[in-house]
């Protein structure tokens, strides 16, 4: 009876924890909710980076671009919020 | 039973199967490993390329490579369901792992491609490597079903011919 209600605790808080460590996620809503990639890019632009590709992916836009230092940089927007997620392999294709 | 396949040649089939699905289920996902996977996968056809012409017996391309028209007379006779049992490869086999080999290394430098500067980022590139990757896997389809094919003409596992490398002796007819 212990170890099940230990078991039952440490699933639950994993359960609750577990969002916490992926930071971002990309849009849950329809394309027409969509920033459009034109959006996405001046931001970047502005930040610096020079934008090779920018794919459309589940839900997010993966970014193929180079930083000003010209490192290779990949990352992932949600495509509604333009919010950058921690995960770049976020919006699986 | 007689010996067919050696180790080097089942050790080889069998880490590339494994490399070929660690890359598939990766890619997008785990580019690190996919990357990973993918050389390896190279060196390990590239070790097969080698093997095929310093190795011994059944494991040389000289004893399973065939002519086209030889590979054609084959397949026509697979379709009259007339076909011989070949202890090694036989030439529908040999033209199969020719073609996996050149696609396997198709694939793995398309892969590498996408690293360099010109090409990283590039979406015509890497829709070529995603192209070339499918058709990779829709050559593994038809060798799974010439495997079985096979393995069903001819009453013997192929699978477990190419785990433990031994086959039924060979019989009138069969070619060695």
């Amino acid at each position: 009876m212990k170890t099940m209600f230990a078991l039952v605790a440490l699933a639950a808080a994993a359960v609750a924890v577990g969002p916490a460590y992926a930071a971002g996620k990309c849009a849950a809503g329809p394309k027409s909710e969509w920033q459009p990639k034109s959006a996405l890019e001046s931001q970047l632009q502005t930040e610096g980076f020079t934008v090779k590709q920018i794919k459309t992916e589940s839900g997010c836009y993966e970014v193929y671009a180079t930083d000003k230092g010209g490192k290779r940089v990949n990352m992932a927007y949600n495509a509604q919020t333009l919010e950058k997620l921690d995960n770049a392999e976020a919006g699986e294709n | 039973m007689i010996r067919v396949w050696d180790p080097l040649v089942r050790a080889f089939h069998w880490t590339l199967v494994a490399s070929f699905v660690v890359c598939w289920l990766s890619a997008q996902v785990w580019e690190d490993l996919h990357a990973w996977a993918g050389y390896f996968a190279g060196a390990l056809a590239l070790a097969r390329v080698v093997w095929g012409f310093i190795g011994g017996g059944y494991a040389r391309f000289a004893q399973f490579v065939r002519a086209p028209r030889v590979i054609l007379a084959y397949l026509g006779a697979i379709a009259r369901s007339s076909e011989a049992r070949f202890i090694g490869h036989n030439p529908a086999g040999g033209a199969m792992i020719v073609a996996l080999l050149i696609v396997v290394v198709a694939t793995v430098a398309s892969g590498y491609a996408l690293t360099t500067d010109a090409l990283w980022g590039s979406s015509g590139a890497q829709r070529l490597h995603s192209w070339i990757a499918h058709g990779l896997a829709l050559l593994v389809l038809v060798h799974l079903a010439g495997v079985a094919l096979a393995s069903l003409r001819h009453r013997e596992n192929l699978v477990r011919a190419m785990i433990f490398g031994d086959k039924r002796a060979p019989a009138p007819g069969d070619v060695q």
